[in-house]
Protein backbone atom coordinates (compact mmCIF):
# COMPACT_ATOMS: atom_id res chain seq x y z
CA UNK A 1 0.00 0.00 0.00
CA UNK A 2 1.51 3.50 -1.10
CA UNK A 3 2.33 6.36 1.34
CA UNK A 4 -0.81 8.24 -0.66
CA UNK A 5 -3.54 5.74 -0.37
CA UNK A 6 -2.08 5.18 3.52
CA UNK A 7 -2.58 9.09 4.04
CA UNK A 8 -6.37 9.08 2.36
CA UNK A 9 -7.26 6.43 4.31
CA UNK A 10 -6.10 7.71 7.69
CA UNK A 11 -7.67 11.01 6.72
CA UNK A 12 -11.13 8.72 6.03
CA UNK A 13 -10.35 7.08 9.54
CA UNK A 14 -10.21 10.71 11.31
CA UNK A 15 -12.84 12.14 9.35
CA UNK A 16 -15.64 8.69 10.81
CA UNK A 17 -14.41 9.93 14.79
CA UNK A 18 -14.48 13.98 14.16
CA UNK A 19 -17.79 13.64 13.15
CA UNK A 20 -19.06 11.39 15.74
CA UNK A 21 -20.59 13.54 18.10
CA UNK A 22 -20.64 11.51 21.48
CA UNK A 23 -17.24 10.07 20.90
CA UNK A 24 -16.30 13.64 20.11
CA UNK A 25 -18.20 15.60 22.82
CA UNK A 26 -17.43 13.21 25.98
CA UNK A 27 -13.82 13.36 25.04
CA UNK A 28 -13.89 16.73 25.64
CA UNK A 29 -15.78 16.73 28.69
CA UNK A 30 -13.35 14.01 29.93
CA UNK A 31 -10.13 16.45 29.10
CA UNK A 32 -12.05 19.50 30.14
CA UNK A 33 -14.64 19.56 32.83
CA UNK A 34 -12.38 17.95 35.66
CA UNK A 35 -10.39 20.23 35.02
CA UNK A 36 -12.28 23.35 35.03
CA UNK A 37 -14.19 22.05 38.15
CA UNK A 38 -10.43 21.49 39.71
CA UNK A 39 -8.81 25.31 39.21
CA UNK A 40 -12.74 26.58 40.05
CA UNK A 41 -12.68 25.03 43.74
CA UNK A 42 -9.09 25.62 43.95
CA UNK A 43 -9.92 29.21 43.33
CA UNK A 44 -12.74 29.65 45.25
CA UNK A 45 -11.42 28.19 48.29
CA UNK A 46 -7.91 29.89 47.93
CA UNK A 47 -10.01 33.55 47.52
CA UNK A 48 -11.85 32.36 50.94
CA UNK A 49 -8.98 31.27 53.17
CA UNK A 50 -5.78 32.15 51.45
CA UNK A 51 -3.50 31.39 54.51
CA UNK A 52 -4.81 27.24 54.60
CA UNK A 53 -5.48 27.19 50.89
CA UNK A 54 -2.63 27.54 48.43
CA UNK A 55 -3.53 29.10 44.71
CA UNK A 56 -5.02 27.30 42.37
CA UNK A 57 -2.47 27.88 39.54
CA UNK A 58 1.64 28.10 40.51
CA UNK A 59 3.37 24.68 40.69
CA UNK A 60 1.38 23.35 42.77
CA UNK A 61 -1.76 23.56 40.67
CA UNK A 62 0.18 22.73 37.82
CA UNK A 63 1.42 18.84 39.53
CA UNK A 64 -1.89 18.74 40.59
CA UNK A 65 -4.21 19.42 37.21
CA UNK A 66 -0.93 17.16 35.36
CA UNK A 67 -2.22 14.38 38.02
CA UNK A 68 -6.27 15.02 36.88
CA UNK A 69 -5.32 15.37 33.17
CA UNK A 70 -2.47 13.20 32.00
CA UNK A 71 -3.09 10.05 34.74
CA UNK A 72 -6.98 9.84 34.96
CA UNK A 73 -9.31 11.95 33.01
CA UNK A 74 -7.62 12.30 29.66
CA UNK A 75 -6.51 8.65 29.64
CA UNK A 76 -10.25 8.19 30.18
CA UNK A 77 -10.93 10.39 27.22
CA UNK A 78 -8.58 8.55 25.07
CA UNK A 79 -9.83 4.74 25.46
CA UNK A 80 -13.27 6.43 24.26
CA UNK A 81 -11.48 7.19 20.89
CA UNK A 82 -9.88 4.51 20.91
CA UNK A 83 -12.44 2.34 21.25
CA UNK A 84 -14.57 3.90 19.08
CA UNK A 85 -11.56 3.97 16.10
CA UNK A 86 -10.88 0.52 16.83
CA UNK A 87 -14.62 -1.45 16.58
CA UNK A 88 -16.48 1.50 14.72
CA UNK A 89 -16.78 -0.38 11.56
CA UNK A 90 -17.67 -3.37 12.23
CA UNK A 91 -20.16 -1.92 15.01
CA UNK A 92 -21.97 0.21 11.89
CA UNK A 93 -21.74 -3.15 9.61
CA UNK A 94 -19.30 -0.87 7.36
CA UNK A 95 -15.86 -3.34 7.66
CA UNK A 96 -17.72 -5.76 5.12
CA UNK A 97 -17.76 -3.15 2.80
CA UNK A 98 -14.09 -2.28 3.54
CA UNK A 99 -12.90 -5.35 2.82
CA UNK A 100 -14.87 -5.83 -0.26
CA UNK A 101 -12.38 -3.56 -1.50
CA UNK A 102 -9.80 -5.38 -1.44
CA UNK A 103 -7.45 -3.29 1.04
CA UNK A 104 -5.85 -5.43 3.23
CA UNK A 105 -7.12 -5.89 6.60
CA UNK A 106 -4.01 -5.74 8.12
CA UNK A 107 -3.53 -2.03 6.71
CA UNK A 108 -7.56 -1.52 7.50
CA UNK A 109 -6.80 -1.73 11.06
CA UNK A 110 -3.12 -0.14 10.99
CA UNK A 111 -4.84 3.38 9.68
CA UNK A 112 -7.56 3.68 12.50
CA UNK A 113 -4.46 3.93 14.93
CA UNK A 114 -3.44 7.29 14.04
CA UNK A 115 -6.43 8.58 13.18
CA UNK A 116 -7.23 7.70 16.85
CA UNK A 117 -3.91 9.22 17.71
CA UNK A 118 -4.87 12.63 15.77
CA UNK A 119 -8.24 13.14 17.83
CA UNK A 120 -6.78 12.04 20.90
CA UNK A 121 -3.88 14.92 20.29
CA UNK A 122 -6.42 17.04 19.62
CA UNK A 123 -8.56 16.29 23.04
CA UNK A 124 -5.07 16.17 25.18
CA UNK A 125 -3.77 19.64 23.92
CA UNK A 126 -7.24 21.01 24.20
CA UNK A 127 -7.05 20.10 28.15
CA UNK A 128 -3.41 21.09 28.37
CA UNK A 129 -4.33 24.59 26.81
CA UNK A 130 -6.81 25.02 29.47
CA UNK A 131 -4.14 23.80 32.56
CA UNK A 132 -1.66 25.72 31.07
CA UNK A 133 -4.08 29.17 31.64
CA UNK A 134 -5.17 27.77 34.99
CA UNK A 135 -1.61 27.84 36.14
CA UNK A 136 -0.50 30.76 35.20
CA UNK A 137 -3.70 32.61 35.46
CA UNK A 138 -4.41 31.51 39.11
CA UNK A 139 -0.82 31.23 40.14
CA UNK A 140 -1.71 34.79 42.59
CA UNK A 141 2.19 35.36 42.84
CA UNK A 142 3.36 31.71 43.31
CA UNK A 143 6.07 30.54 41.52
CA UNK A 144 5.45 28.85 38.29
CA UNK A 145 6.32 26.10 36.15
CA UNK A 146 9.17 27.07 34.10
CA UNK A 147 9.01 26.44 30.51
CA UNK A 148 11.11 23.03 30.04
CA UNK A 149 8.25 21.42 32.95
CA UNK A 150 5.16 23.08 30.68
CA UNK A 151 6.75 21.38 27.72
CA UNK A 152 7.68 18.05 29.55
CA UNK A 153 4.13 18.07 30.76
CA UNK A 154 2.84 18.46 27.33
CA UNK A 155 4.86 15.42 26.08
CA UNK A 156 4.22 13.10 29.12
CA UNK A 157 0.39 14.04 28.80
CA UNK A 158 0.82 12.97 25.11
CA UNK A 159 2.51 10.14 25.71
CA UNK A 160 -0.39 8.61 28.29
CA UNK A 161 -2.98 9.11 26.30
CA UNK A 162 -1.04 8.25 23.60
CA UNK A 163 -0.55 4.82 24.75
CA UNK A 164 -3.54 3.76 26.30
CA UNK A 165 -5.38 5.13 23.06
CA UNK A 166 -3.10 2.24 21.19
CA UNK A 167 -4.33 -0.61 23.97
CA UNK A 168 -7.91 0.50 23.35
CA UNK A 169 -7.90 0.56 19.59
CA UNK A 170 -6.01 -2.85 19.52
CA UNK A 171 -9.00 -4.47 22.55
CA UNK A 172 -11.45 -3.08 20.01
CA UNK A 173 -10.37 -4.78 17.39
CA UNK A 174 -10.19 -7.71 19.42
CA UNK A 175 -13.28 -7.70 20.95
CA UNK A 176 -15.14 -6.04 17.99
CA UNK A 177 -17.25 -4.46 20.77
CA UNK A 178 -17.14 -0.64 22.26
CA UNK A 179 -18.77 -1.48 25.68
CA UNK A 180 -16.35 -4.55 26.62
CA UNK A 181 -13.46 -2.08 25.73
CA UNK A 182 -14.63 1.11 27.54
CA UNK A 183 -15.37 -1.71 30.48
CA UNK A 184 -12.39 -3.02 30.76
CA UNK A 185 -10.11 -0.53 30.23
CA UNK A 186 -11.79 1.76 32.59
CA UNK A 187 -12.16 -0.57 34.90
CA UNK A 188 -8.21 -1.69 34.50
CA UNK A 189 -7.49 1.88 34.63
CA UNK A 190 -9.46 3.66 37.41
CA UNK A 191 -9.80 0.32 39.83
CA UNK A 192 -7.36 -2.47 39.07
CA UNK A 193 -4.65 -0.87 38.36
CA UNK A 194 -4.24 1.32 41.17
CA UNK A 195 -5.09 -1.28 43.40
CA UNK A 196 -2.56 -3.65 42.12
CA UNK A 197 -0.11 -0.96 42.29
CA UNK A 198 -0.28 -0.33 45.85
CA UNK A 199 -0.27 -3.82 46.80
CA UNK A 200 3.49 -4.02 47.56
CA UNK A 201 3.17 -7.91 48.43
CA UNK A 202 3.40 -8.23 44.51
CA UNK A 203 6.71 -6.78 44.36
CA UNK A 204 8.24 -6.36 41.00
CA UNK A 205 5.83 -8.18 38.93
CA UNK A 206 4.03 -4.87 39.40
CA UNK A 207 6.38 -3.23 36.88
CA UNK A 208 4.40 -5.60 34.44
CA UNK A 209 1.77 -3.15 34.95
CA UNK A 210 0.82 -0.61 32.22
CA UNK A 211 0.15 2.65 34.19
CA UNK A 212 3.57 1.74 36.31
CA UNK A 213 5.43 1.58 32.97
CA UNK A 214 4.11 4.98 31.57
CA UNK A 215 4.02 6.58 35.32
CA UNK A 216 7.72 6.19 34.85
CA UNK A 217 8.10 9.03 32.37
CA UNK A 218 6.00 11.80 34.17
CA UNK A 219 7.85 14.96 35.18
CA UNK A 220 5.89 15.21 38.44
CA UNK A 221 4.97 12.64 41.30
CA UNK A 222 1.60 10.37 40.21
CA UNK A 223 -0.52 8.74 42.50
CA UNK A 224 0.61 7.85 46.47
CA UNK A 225 3.86 7.22 47.40
CA UNK A 226 3.34 3.05 47.46
CA UNK A 227 0.94 2.99 44.17
CA UNK A 228 4.15 3.40 42.39
CA UNK A 229 7.16 1.04 41.65
CA UNK A 230 10.50 1.70 41.08
CA UNK A 231 11.89 1.00 37.60
CA UNK A 232 14.66 1.56 35.41
CA UNK A 233 13.84 3.49 32.18
CA UNK A 234 15.17 0.82 29.91
CA UNK A 235 12.36 -1.50 32.16
CA UNK A 236 9.53 1.08 31.70
CA UNK A 237 10.08 1.24 28.19
CA UNK A 238 10.14 -2.10 27.54
CA UNK A 239 6.84 -2.58 29.65
CA UNK A 240 4.93 0.04 27.39
CA UNK A 241 6.00 -1.33 24.05
CA UNK A 242 5.30 -5.18 25.11
CA UNK A 243 1.81 -3.53 25.71
CA UNK A 244 1.82 -1.65 22.97
CA UNK A 245 2.81 -4.59 20.68
CA UNK A 246 0.67 -6.93 22.33
CA UNK A 247 -2.71 -5.07 21.49
CA UNK A 248 -1.28 -4.06 18.59
CA UNK A 249 -0.65 -7.40 17.31
CA UNK A 250 -4.09 -9.08 18.90
CA UNK A 251 -5.80 -6.16 17.05
CA UNK A 252 -4.53 -6.96 13.46
CA UNK A 253 -4.56 -10.34 13.46
CA UNK A 254 -8.40 -10.57 14.82
CA UNK A 255 -9.34 -8.03 11.76
CA UNK A 256 -7.22 -10.67 9.66
CA UNK A 257 -8.89 -13.28 10.62
CA UNK A 258 -12.93 -12.35 12.09
CA UNK A 259 -15.73 -13.04 9.44
CA UNK A 260 -16.53 -10.12 8.12
CA UNK B 1 -17.92 1.33 -19.43
CA UNK B 2 -16.14 -0.62 -17.32
CA UNK B 3 -12.51 -0.24 -17.58
CA UNK B 4 -11.31 -3.64 -19.81
CA UNK B 5 -10.33 -6.53 -17.61
CA UNK B 6 -6.36 -6.74 -17.11
CA UNK B 7 -4.64 -9.30 -19.08
CA UNK B 8 -5.21 -12.14 -16.37
CA UNK B 9 -8.59 -11.58 -16.28
CA UNK B 10 -9.53 -12.37 -19.51
CA UNK B 11 -11.53 -15.54 -18.69
CA UNK B 12 -15.02 -16.17 -20.27
CA UNK B 13 -16.75 -16.34 -16.59
CA UNK B 14 -17.18 -13.57 -14.05
CA UNK B 15 -17.54 -16.76 -11.59
CA UNK B 16 -16.23 -19.90 -11.35
CA UNK B 17 -16.62 -22.14 -8.26
CA UNK B 18 -15.49 -26.21 -8.19
CA UNK B 19 -16.39 -27.80 -5.27
CA UNK B 20 -16.82 -24.98 -3.20
CA UNK B 21 -17.90 -25.89 0.69
CA UNK B 22 -18.49 -23.54 3.81
CA UNK B 23 -19.25 -25.85 6.65
CA UNK B 24 -19.91 -23.81 10.17
CA UNK B 25 -19.52 -26.31 12.56
CA UNK B 26 -20.65 -30.11 10.88
CA UNK B 27 -23.02 -27.78 9.25
CA UNK B 28 -22.41 -26.90 5.34
CA UNK B 29 -23.71 -23.95 4.04
CA UNK B 30 -22.71 -24.50 1.05
CA UNK B 31 -21.57 -27.74 0.06
CA UNK B 32 -19.55 -28.98 -3.40
CA UNK B 33 -21.28 -25.33 -5.20
CA UNK B 34 -19.76 -25.83 -9.06
CA UNK B 35 -20.90 -22.13 -10.48
CA UNK B 36 -19.98 -20.63 -14.30
CA UNK B 37 -21.52 -17.04 -14.28
CA UNK B 38 -20.84 -15.38 -18.07
CA UNK B 39 -19.34 -12.62 -18.34
CA UNK B 40 -21.83 -9.83 -19.41
CA UNK B 41 -25.02 -11.25 -18.33
CA UNK B 42 -27.33 -10.54 -15.44
CA UNK B 43 -27.03 -14.13 -13.29
CA UNK B 44 -29.74 -14.53 -10.40
CA UNK B 45 -28.96 -16.82 -7.21
CA UNK B 46 -32.37 -18.27 -6.78
CA UNK B 47 -33.33 -20.00 -3.46
CA UNK B 48 -35.42 -19.72 0.01
CA UNK B 49 -34.43 -17.90 2.91
CA UNK B 50 -31.90 -20.18 4.60
CA UNK B 51 -30.46 -22.41 1.39
CA UNK B 52 -27.15 -20.79 1.60
CA UNK B 53 -27.21 -17.62 -0.99
CA UNK B 54 -25.56 -15.27 1.55
CA UNK B 55 -23.02 -17.57 2.49
CA UNK B 56 -22.01 -18.22 -0.72
CA UNK B 57 -21.93 -14.55 -2.00
CA UNK B 58 -19.81 -13.97 1.90
CA UNK B 59 -17.61 -16.72 0.67
CA UNK B 60 -17.04 -14.99 -2.65
CA UNK B 61 -15.96 -12.02 -1.61
CA UNK B 62 -13.48 -13.14 1.39
CA UNK B 63 -15.85 -12.22 3.81
CA UNK B 64 -15.40 -15.55 5.22
CA UNK B 65 -12.95 -18.32 4.21
CA UNK B 66 -13.92 -21.17 2.36
CA UNK B 67 -13.59 -24.88 3.86
CA UNK B 68 -13.24 -26.59 0.66
CA UNK B 69 -12.79 -25.96 -3.12
CA UNK B 70 -12.02 -23.52 -5.44
CA UNK B 71 -12.74 -20.40 -6.43
CA UNK B 72 -11.98 -17.36 -9.09
CA UNK B 73 -13.38 -14.08 -9.99
CA UNK B 74 -13.04 -12.68 -13.22
CA UNK B 75 -11.13 -15.03 -14.02
CA UNK B 76 -8.02 -14.67 -10.81
CA UNK B 77 -8.42 -17.12 -8.35
CA UNK B 78 -9.03 -16.06 -4.95
CA UNK B 79 -8.17 -16.17 -2.01
CA UNK B 80 -4.55 -15.92 -3.27
CA UNK B 81 -5.27 -12.96 -5.80
CA UNK B 82 -8.39 -11.68 -4.01
CA UNK B 83 -7.03 -7.99 -3.92
CA UNK B 84 -6.64 -8.02 -7.49
CA UNK B 85 -10.25 -9.36 -8.22
CA UNK B 86 -11.67 -7.46 -6.16
CA UNK B 87 -10.92 -4.11 -7.36
CA UNK B 88 -13.11 -4.52 -10.60
CA UNK B 89 -16.09 -5.74 -7.91
CA UNK B 90 -18.58 -4.10 -6.46
CA UNK B 91 -21.00 -5.86 -4.08
CA UNK B 92 -23.80 -5.33 -1.10
CA UNK B 93 -24.37 -7.71 1.12
CA UNK B 94 -27.25 -8.52 3.14
CA UNK B 95 -28.58 -4.90 4.14
CA UNK B 96 -26.36 -2.26 2.59
CA UNK B 97 -24.74 -0.82 5.76
CA UNK B 98 -23.04 3.07 6.22
CA UNK B 99 -21.68 5.32 9.03
CA UNK B 100 -25.40 7.15 10.23
CA UNK B 101 -23.43 9.85 11.37
CA UNK B 102 -21.95 10.78 8.07
CA UNK B 103 -23.75 12.02 4.82
CA UNK B 104 -24.01 9.77 1.95
CA UNK B 105 -21.00 11.63 0.38
CA UNK B 106 -19.01 10.83 3.27
CA UNK B 107 -19.55 7.34 3.57
CA UNK B 108 -18.57 7.21 -0.28
CA UNK B 109 -15.39 8.68 0.37
CA UNK B 110 -14.93 6.38 3.10
CA UNK B 111 -14.71 3.93 0.69
CA UNK B 112 -12.88 6.10 -2.45
CA UNK B 113 -10.12 6.26 0.69
CA UNK B 114 -9.69 2.73 0.51
CA UNK B 115 -9.84 1.89 -3.05
CA UNK B 116 -7.89 4.69 -4.61
CA UNK B 117 -7.16 8.36 -5.73
CA UNK B 118 -8.81 7.49 -9.07
CA UNK B 119 -11.92 6.71 -7.15
CA UNK B 120 -12.97 10.43 -5.87
CA UNK B 121 -13.83 11.70 -9.12
CA UNK B 122 -16.40 8.83 -9.32
CA UNK B 123 -18.13 9.45 -6.04
CA UNK B 124 -21.17 12.35 -7.95
CA UNK B 125 -21.87 10.42 -10.74
CA UNK B 126 -22.04 7.57 -8.56
CA UNK B 127 -24.45 9.25 -6.54
CA UNK B 128 -26.28 11.15 -9.48
CA UNK B 129 -26.91 7.51 -10.75
CA UNK B 130 -28.51 6.28 -8.35
CA UNK B 131 -30.61 9.06 -8.06
CA UNK B 132 -29.07 10.84 -4.75
CA UNK B 133 -27.42 13.68 -5.82
CA UNK B 134 -29.95 16.41 -4.02
CA UNK B 135 -29.75 13.94 -0.68
CA UNK B 136 -25.88 13.29 -0.71
CA UNK B 137 -24.85 15.84 1.96
CA UNK B 138 -27.47 14.36 4.03
CA UNK B 139 -26.86 12.13 7.28
CA UNK B 140 -27.32 8.67 6.28
CA UNK B 141 -29.16 7.89 9.51
CA UNK B 142 -31.82 10.28 7.89
CA UNK B 143 -31.92 7.71 4.75
CA UNK B 144 -34.91 5.67 4.19
CA UNK B 145 -34.41 1.98 3.66
CA UNK B 146 -34.56 2.55 -0.09
CA UNK B 147 -32.19 5.35 -0.15
CA UNK B 148 -29.72 3.03 1.73
CA UNK B 149 -30.33 0.78 -0.87
CA UNK B 150 -29.21 3.35 -3.58
CA UNK B 151 -26.32 4.05 -1.97
CA UNK B 152 -25.52 0.70 -1.91
CA UNK B 153 -25.61 0.74 -5.22
CA UNK B 154 -23.45 3.97 -5.70
CA UNK B 155 -21.16 2.81 -3.46
CA UNK B 156 -20.66 -0.39 -5.83
CA UNK B 157 -20.04 1.59 -8.50
CA UNK B 158 -17.38 3.59 -7.05
CA UNK B 159 -15.23 0.24 -7.96
CA UNK B 160 -15.99 0.87 -11.51
CA UNK B 161 -17.21 -2.88 -10.94
CA UNK B 162 -16.79 -5.55 -14.58
CA UNK B 163 -18.84 -7.74 -11.43
CA UNK B 164 -21.78 -6.60 -9.52
CA UNK B 165 -22.61 -8.96 -7.20
CA UNK B 166 -25.76 -7.39 -5.09
CA UNK B 167 -27.40 -9.60 -2.08
CA UNK B 168 -31.57 -9.35 -1.85
CA UNK B 169 -30.94 -5.90 -4.03
CA UNK B 170 -35.06 -5.31 -3.82
CA UNK B 171 -35.47 -5.50 -0.36
CA UNK B 172 -36.93 -2.23 1.23
CA UNK B 173 -37.37 -0.63 -2.30
CA UNK B 174 -41.06 0.58 -3.10
CA UNK B 175 -42.68 -0.83 -6.53
CA UNK B 176 -41.13 2.27 -8.33
CA UNK B 177 -38.02 1.75 -6.98
CA UNK B 178 -38.22 -1.72 -8.09
CA UNK B 179 -39.09 -0.92 -11.02
CA UNK B 180 -36.19 1.83 -11.26
CA UNK B 181 -33.38 -1.04 -10.26
CA UNK B 182 -33.73 -3.31 -12.28
CA UNK B 183 -33.68 -0.88 -15.51
CA UNK B 184 -30.76 0.23 -13.84
CA UNK B 185 -29.74 -3.90 -13.77
CA UNK B 186 -30.46 -4.70 -16.89
CA UNK B 187 -28.84 -0.66 -18.26
CA UNK B 188 -25.42 -2.17 -16.56
CA UNK B 189 -25.80 -5.39 -18.17
CA UNK B 190 -26.72 -4.37 -21.50
CA UNK B 191 -25.37 -1.03 -22.29
CA UNK B 192 -22.47 -1.25 -20.41
CA UNK B 193 -21.47 -5.11 -20.88
CA UNK B 194 -20.91 -5.81 -16.74
CA UNK B 195 -21.82 -8.68 -15.18
CA UNK B 196 -24.26 -9.05 -12.16
CA UNK B 197 -24.68 -11.54 -9.82
CA UNK B 198 -28.08 -11.56 -7.94
CA UNK B 199 -28.85 -13.47 -4.98
CA UNK B 200 -32.69 -13.78 -4.41
CA UNK B 201 -35.76 -15.54 -2.76
CA UNK B 202 -37.93 -13.07 -5.34
CA UNK B 203 -38.46 -15.66 -8.63
CA UNK B 204 -40.46 -12.96 -10.22
CA UNK B 205 -37.52 -10.50 -9.59
CA UNK B 206 -34.99 -12.53 -10.79
CA UNK B 207 -36.72 -13.80 -14.03
CA UNK B 208 -37.81 -10.23 -14.92
CA UNK B 209 -33.51 -9.44 -14.41
CA UNK B 210 -31.40 -12.28 -15.20
CA UNK B 211 -30.35 -13.75 -18.08
CA UNK B 212 -29.61 -16.97 -16.45
CA UNK B 213 -29.88 -18.28 -13.11
CA UNK B 214 -28.62 -21.09 -10.97
CA UNK B 215 -30.91 -22.69 -7.84
CA UNK B 216 -29.77 -23.16 -4.57
CA UNK B 217 -31.19 -25.39 -1.93
CA UNK B 218 -30.00 -26.38 1.06
CA UNK B 219 -26.32 -25.48 -0.01
CA UNK B 220 -26.55 -27.42 -3.20
CA UNK B 221 -26.86 -25.71 -6.36
CA UNK B 222 -29.87 -27.93 -7.97
CA UNK B 223 -30.09 -26.58 -11.54
CA UNK B 224 -28.66 -23.45 -13.13
CA UNK B 225 -28.38 -22.22 -16.62
CA UNK B 226 -30.64 -19.86 -19.34
CA UNK B 227 -33.73 -18.74 -17.37
CA UNK B 228 -35.99 -20.24 -20.03
CA UNK B 229 -33.99 -23.26 -19.73
CA UNK B 230 -34.44 -23.52 -16.04
CA UNK B 231 -37.76 -23.02 -16.42
CA UNK B 232 -38.80 -25.51 -19.05
CA UNK B 233 -36.44 -28.17 -17.73
CA UNK B 234 -38.29 -31.03 -16.97
CA UNK B 235 -41.61 -29.04 -17.98
CA UNK B 236 -44.67 -31.30 -19.38
CA UNK B 237 -45.67 -29.77 -23.29
CA UNK B 238 -49.04 -28.81 -21.75
CA UNK B 239 -51.88 -26.84 -23.83
CA UNK B 240 -55.24 -25.00 -22.81
CA UNK B 241 -57.72 -25.72 -25.18
CA UNK B 242 -61.16 -24.20 -25.16
CA UNK B 243 -63.67 -26.03 -27.48
CA UNK B 244 -67.57 -25.78 -28.08
CA UNK B 245 -67.99 -29.14 -27.67
CA UNK B 246 -65.75 -30.21 -24.41
CA UNK B 247 -67.53 -34.04 -24.22
CA UNK B 248 -66.96 -34.76 -27.59
CA UNK B 249 -63.41 -33.09 -27.92
CA UNK B 250 -62.06 -35.23 -24.69
CA UNK B 251 -63.57 -38.85 -26.25
CA UNK B 252 -61.41 -37.43 -29.51
CA UNK B 253 -58.52 -36.76 -27.24
CA UNK B 254 -58.34 -39.58 -25.28
CA UNK B 255 -57.81 -42.15 -28.24
CA UNK B 256 -55.84 -39.39 -30.02
CA UNK B 257 -51.64 -40.79 -29.82
CA UNK B 258 -50.59 -37.49 -29.92
CA UNK B 259 -51.90 -36.98 -26.33
CA UNK B 260 -50.96 -38.15 -22.99
CA UNK B 261 -53.76 -36.70 -20.74
CA UNK B 262 -56.46 -34.60 -21.06
CA UNK B 263 -59.01 -33.65 -18.29
CA UNK B 264 -61.19 -30.19 -17.94
CA UNK B 265 -60.01 -27.08 -16.14
CA UNK B 266 -61.34 -24.28 -14.81
CA UNK B 267 -59.56 -22.59 -17.93
CA UNK B 268 -60.84 -25.56 -20.80
CA UNK B 269 -59.44 -28.51 -21.20
CA UNK B 270 -55.91 -29.23 -20.20
CA UNK B 271 -53.79 -31.06 -22.33
CA UNK B 272 -50.37 -32.59 -22.09
CA UNK B 273 -48.96 -33.95 -25.50
CA UNK B 274 -47.14 -37.06 -26.04
CA UNK B 275 -44.40 -35.41 -27.89
CA UNK B 276 -43.27 -32.24 -29.25
CA UNK B 277 -44.64 -28.83 -29.52
CA UNK B 278 -45.23 -29.27 -33.39
CA UNK B 279 -48.00 -32.01 -32.07
CA UNK B 280 -50.30 -28.99 -30.98
CA UNK B 281 -50.73 -28.22 -34.64
CA UNK B 282 -52.05 -31.53 -35.21
CA UNK B 283 -54.11 -31.68 -32.18
CA UNK B 284 -55.99 -28.41 -33.72
CA UNK B 285 -56.48 -29.90 -36.85
CA UNK B 286 -57.56 -33.49 -35.80
CA UNK B 287 -60.35 -31.59 -33.39
CA UNK B 288 -61.05 -29.10 -36.39
CA UNK B 289 -61.34 -31.95 -38.62
CA UNK B 290 -63.67 -34.03 -36.25
CA UNK B 291 -65.93 -31.14 -36.34
CA UNK B 292 -64.95 -29.22 -32.70
CA UNK B 293 -65.11 -25.31 -32.75
CA UNK B 294 -61.81 -24.92 -31.21
CA UNK B 295 -62.00 -21.30 -29.67
CA UNK B 296 -58.78 -21.05 -28.30
CA UNK B 297 -55.50 -23.32 -28.06
CA UNK B 298 -52.94 -21.25 -25.74
CA UNK B 299 -49.43 -23.36 -24.98
CA UNK B 300 -49.07 -23.40 -20.92
CA UNK B 301 -46.51 -20.93 -19.99
CA UNK B 302 -43.83 -22.73 -17.48
CA UNK B 303 -42.82 -20.45 -15.57
CA UNK B 304 -39.31 -20.37 -13.10
CA UNK B 305 -41.60 -19.96 -10.43
CA UNK B 306 -43.27 -23.39 -11.28
CA UNK B 307 -40.02 -24.81 -11.44
CA UNK B 308 -38.44 -23.54 -8.59
CA UNK B 309 -41.59 -24.11 -6.54
CA UNK B 310 -41.04 -27.82 -7.92
CA UNK B 311 -37.44 -28.21 -6.48
CA UNK B 312 -38.29 -26.33 -3.05
CA UNK B 313 -41.31 -27.97 -2.17
CA UNK B 314 -38.67 -30.77 -1.15
CA UNK B 315 -37.54 -28.36 2.02
CA UNK B 316 -40.36 -29.87 3.71
CA UNK B 317 -39.19 -33.58 3.76
CA UNK B 318 -36.49 -34.59 5.41
CA UNK B 319 -33.12 -34.69 3.86
CA UNK B 320 -32.20 -37.91 2.81
CA UNK B 321 -29.53 -39.70 5.17
CA UNK B 322 -26.52 -41.02 3.71
CA UNK B 323 -27.74 -44.80 3.07
CA UNK B 324 -31.01 -43.19 1.85
CA UNK B 325 -28.93 -40.91 -0.98
CA UNK B 326 -26.59 -43.73 -1.92
CA UNK B 327 -29.78 -46.41 -2.48
CA UNK B 328 -31.49 -43.15 -4.87
CA UNK B 329 -28.14 -42.68 -6.40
Amino acid sequence: MSAAIASRMVRADLLKLRKKPGTVIWSFVLALAPLLIFFIVRAAQHSSNPAEHPPAGGADGFVDALRILAAFFGPLAAIMIGAEGGAGDVASGVFRDLVVTGRSRVALFMTRVPAALALTWVVTCAGYALLAIGTFALASGSPTPSASQMLNGLVFSLFSTSVICIVAVGLAALTASRPATLTVLIGWHLVASPILGSISSLGSSRKLILNQGVNHFSPVRLGEHNANVAMGGTTAVIVVLVWLALFTALGAWRTRTMDA
Amino acid sequence: MPTQPNEHSRSDLAIETRGLTKRFGARAAIDGVDLRVPRASAFGFLGPNGAGKTTMIRTLLGLTSASEGSMAILGLPVPAERARALRDVGAIVEEPRFHGHLTGRENLRIIAAARGPEVDARIAPALARVGLADRADEKVKRYSLGMRQRLGVARCLLADPQLLILDEPTNGLDPAGIQEFREMIRSLVEEEGRTVFLSSHLLDEVERICDAAAIVDRGHVVSQGPIAELAGEGARNELIVGVDSPEDALALLARSELVREAARSDEGLRVVLAGEHDSAAAVNAMLVQAGVGVLRLEPVRHSLERRFLEITARLDEPEPTAVESEVGA
